[in-house]
């Protein structure tokens, strides 16, 4: 099913977390994405594959953590994009990591939500840096295109807008 | 008050058909009970013992005539005919059906009204003193601020799901009658070398943790407040607990951190974003202020105080009222009127929709049309013309709103209790009426003199029993109501009289002890009766209030006279037990 939001349409979501247990890295085959340990301690080897990889943050990721990733350079370099996760919506620490990635850390990349991720977070989401979005199960894609418009008009002004999305 | 242009607008009925969609997404059963609560929690519905319940913002405590009007019409048609004030200026229909909850929003869209941010964990309806912009004691006007905050903290796309509730009070007089020491945020306008800025308290709260907030910025210059405010949520936002919600506020981050260091992780914070997009300029806050319909004092006619003067010599009735109910206003010739809704009898706060029409009315014959909301549950009217005040003041006697207790004993603050509320462990109107029946002679009320009596019908303290001279709590054992009492609480202590006070306790706020075990219900009013007493006893004079006399000497005498009542003594709960149970 398409759950994929990104560019402004739907897609399929064919990416996969890879799980370190068994082999430390992942195949350089399409849509892998490690953690954000895995990256910091493996950029050297990652950042030469043919196939880029996602980075995973995890919600409680400290600000400066993500900092030692060299973002300016990961902005040169092939990295498919950064995904925070939300583990449940009422989390909202992914929101400040996406601000500050976004404002403070320069990362001009891909930025996507995974997780617990509604019809209705996706337009604070949007206003907080994110441009892909891993629509959860139960809830309608189509509505969920269609939540970039829910407010028109914005006070915040350190925020961007959504992006519009064409239908 | 403050008019909605375009963009105002045009976002509250956004959110209006965002929240219809959602309910209605919800009764297809397209959103789990899980994912929907949240989400209508946001808009201010609960779900409570008897129907949901909405909490509809007044903003600051800002109201309009036309606005109550509209308030009584949604009592009438969707509720039961009345609503209650809270003690965060907001008002709460008690009976609504879900279903309706959509239309009734769409209907309050109509007057500027909507029920955004009321409840869950995001950043509430910022609050301030009721006097705000009449006050004769004023640094700065904090309605402009409130409104500067209001729009920031609306639909803020980065804090809406907070580890838990968060609470902003600005105060711009040098009596701080907002309780700045008792919010998760509290901002206390001050001037410093020619420039004004504000003070900003941060953890400070009631519950079942009560502390008060900690100077952690003493000065910061009102260009840099949103951008300081952005810090400090994004630093809570980011290392607020969420593992345990009794330990989510910003209180215990504070604490756990120390507030030094709370205060070093904000400016570093901070540091990043001064000076950016959130920056407010000079231009910004003339254009908040220019959308303002502020009152058109008349100001070419001398106001004739002469006939207030001679009613006060002539009535007794009417000159206590105006000692307790009026209070001074910066433009001479007016005062500002507390509509006591603490009768004796009617429900602390409850205001029936005949009783909204009533005020609107009178709103607009002896002023503004304008009203306001006290966090102590009454209603304002803030500019009544000095002259007009005997008129006044025999309308609202045909009404039942008169009650000369402002300030007094019976003006009891309280939470709807266990009559309504889902969380509550015991009953608060029933007890607060028998307080107010037992001080039912009005000459031993005054006597009494200022008192601040406050009381919760659980922990989490939405009747401030923390902060009252006297602090009732209500508290369950073994399915058995009884209550703990506080004393030596109060709100404030006001910048003008002790700096020292204000710099280190929070803008003068101190959080009430409690005197010993738990009493049961009906012993109540005798408790009262006898910290009365004794408090008469030690006061050094008239002038000495009951919450100097605790200052003073402690609460071991009053516990003393209390518990030497071998009725009352009869107590079986000890308060550790009890303490021990509640955190």
């Amino acid at each position: 099913m398409l759950r994929l939001i990104r560019n402004g349409t739907l897609e399929v979501n064919e990416w996969r977390i890879f799980d370190n247990s068994s082999t430390p890295l992942p195949g350089d085959e399409a849509n892998w994405m490690v953690s954000l340990a895995t990256w910091t301690d493996n950029f050297q080897f990652l950042q030469k594959r043919k196939h880029p990889v996602g980075i995973l943050i995890p919600p409680d990721a400290e600000p400066k953590d993500i900092l030692s990733i060299d973002v300016s350079h990961m902005n040169h370099h092939p990295i498919a994009f950064i995904a925070i996760d939300f583990p449940i919506y009422t989390d909202g620490r992914g929101f400040s990591l996406a601000q500050i990635l976004r404002t403070q850390h320069g990362w001009t990349g891909e930025l996507r939500a995974v997780g617990d991720v509604l019809i209705d977070t996706i337009h604070y989401l949007a206003r907080c840096g994110f441009d892909s979005f891993l629509v959860k199960e139960g809830h309608d894609p189509e509505l969920a295109l269609k939540a970039f418009e829910t407010f028109t008009v914005h006070y915040q002004k350190s925020y961007r807008q959504p992006i519009k999305i064409l239908t | 008050m403050y008019i909605y242009d375009d963009i105002d607008q045009k976002l509250v009925e956004q959110r209006v058909s965002q929240f219809r969609g959602q309910t209605q997404r919800f009764l297809n059963g397209q959103l789990t009970e899980e994912e929907f609560r949240v989400l209508r929690l946001q808009n201010g519905l609960y779900i409570q013992r008897h129907a949901p319940m909405l909490r509809v913002a007044i903003p600051y405590g800002m109201l309009t005539s036309k606005q109550l009007r509209t308030l009584a019409y949604v009592a009438r048609r969707w509720d039961r005919g009345y609503g209650h004030l809270t003690t965060r200026q907001n008002i709460q229909f008690n009976w609504l059906r879900l279903e309706d909850a959509p239309s009734v929003l769409a209907k309050l869209a109509t007057v500027q009204m909507h029920a955004i941010q009321t409840s869950g964990n995001c950043i509430r309806n910022t609050t301030t003193d009721h006097f705000a912009g009449v006050a004769a004691d004023e640094l700065i006007n904090p309605l402009v601020w409130c409104e500067i905050i209001r729009q920031w903290s609306m639909l803020h796309p980065e804090f809406a799901f907070l580890p838990r509730k968060f609470k902003i009070a600005v105060s711009g007089s040098f009596t701080d009658r907002a309780a700045v020491g008792v919010h998760d945020i509290g901002l206390q306008a001050v001037e410093e070398n020619g420039k004004f800025g504000f003070r900003v308290f941060v953890g400070g709260g009631l519950g079942r943790t009560p502390i008060v907030g900690k100077l952690i910025k003493p000065f910061v210059e009102w260009q840099d407040l949103l951008t300081y405010l952005q810090a400090t949520l994004r630093v809570y936002n980011l290392h607020g607990r969420r593992d345990n919600k009794y330990k989510a506020r910003i209180k215990i981050l504070v604490k756990d951190l120390t507030p030094e260091v709370f205060a070093n992780e904000v400016d570093e914070q901070w540091k990043i974003i001064k000076g950016g997009p959130d920056t407010v300029t000079e231009e910004f806050v003339k254009s908040i202020a220019s959308k303002f319909k502020w009152p058109e004092y008349d100001l070419n006619t001398e106001i004739s105080e002469a006939f207030y003067f001679s009613k006060l010599a002539a009535d007794t009735k009417f000159n206590r009222w105006s000692c307790t109910n009026t209070h001074p206003h910066k433009m001479s010739g007016y005062a500002s009127v507390t509509i006591s809704l603490k009768a004796t009898g009617s429900p602390p706060g409850d205001i029936t929709a005949d009783q909204m029409d009533a005020i609107a009315d009178i709103s607009e014959k002896y002023g503004f049309g304008e009203l306001r909301i006290s966090h102590e549950q009454n209603i304002i009217m803030p500019d009544v013309r000095k002259s007009d005040l005997y008129m006044l003041w025999q309308e609202l006697q045909i009404l039942n709103l008169a009650t000369p207790n402002i300030g007094l004993i019976t003006n009891i603050i309280s939470c709807p209790g266990g009559d309504y509320c889902i969380l509550a462990n015991a009953v608060s109107i029933p007890v607060a009426t028998a307080i107010q029946q037992r001080f039912d002679d009005l000459d031993f009320v005054y006597e009494i003199g200022e008192l601040d009596l406050n009381l919760s019908g659980c922990i989490n303290s939405c009747g401030h029993h923390h902060v009252g001279h006297i602090g009732i709590l209500g508290v369950d054992k073994g399915g058995e109501e009884w209550y703990q009492i506080t004393i030596g609480g109060r709100q404030n202590g006001g910048i003008g009289t002790d700096p020292s006070i204000a710099h280190n306790k929070g803008g003068g706020a101190a959080i009430g002890r409690v005197i010993g075990p738990s009493f049961a219900r009906e012993q109540i009013p005798d408790v009262i009766y006898r910290l009365i007493q004794t408090y008469l006893k030690l006061r050094d004079s008239d002038a000495e209030r009951f919450i100097d006399v605790v200052e003073r000497l402690g609460i071991t005498p009053f516990k003393q006279d209390v518990y030497a009542d071998p009725l009352l003594a009869k107590a079986t709960m000890s308060a550790e037990v009890l303490d021990a149970e509640i955190n």
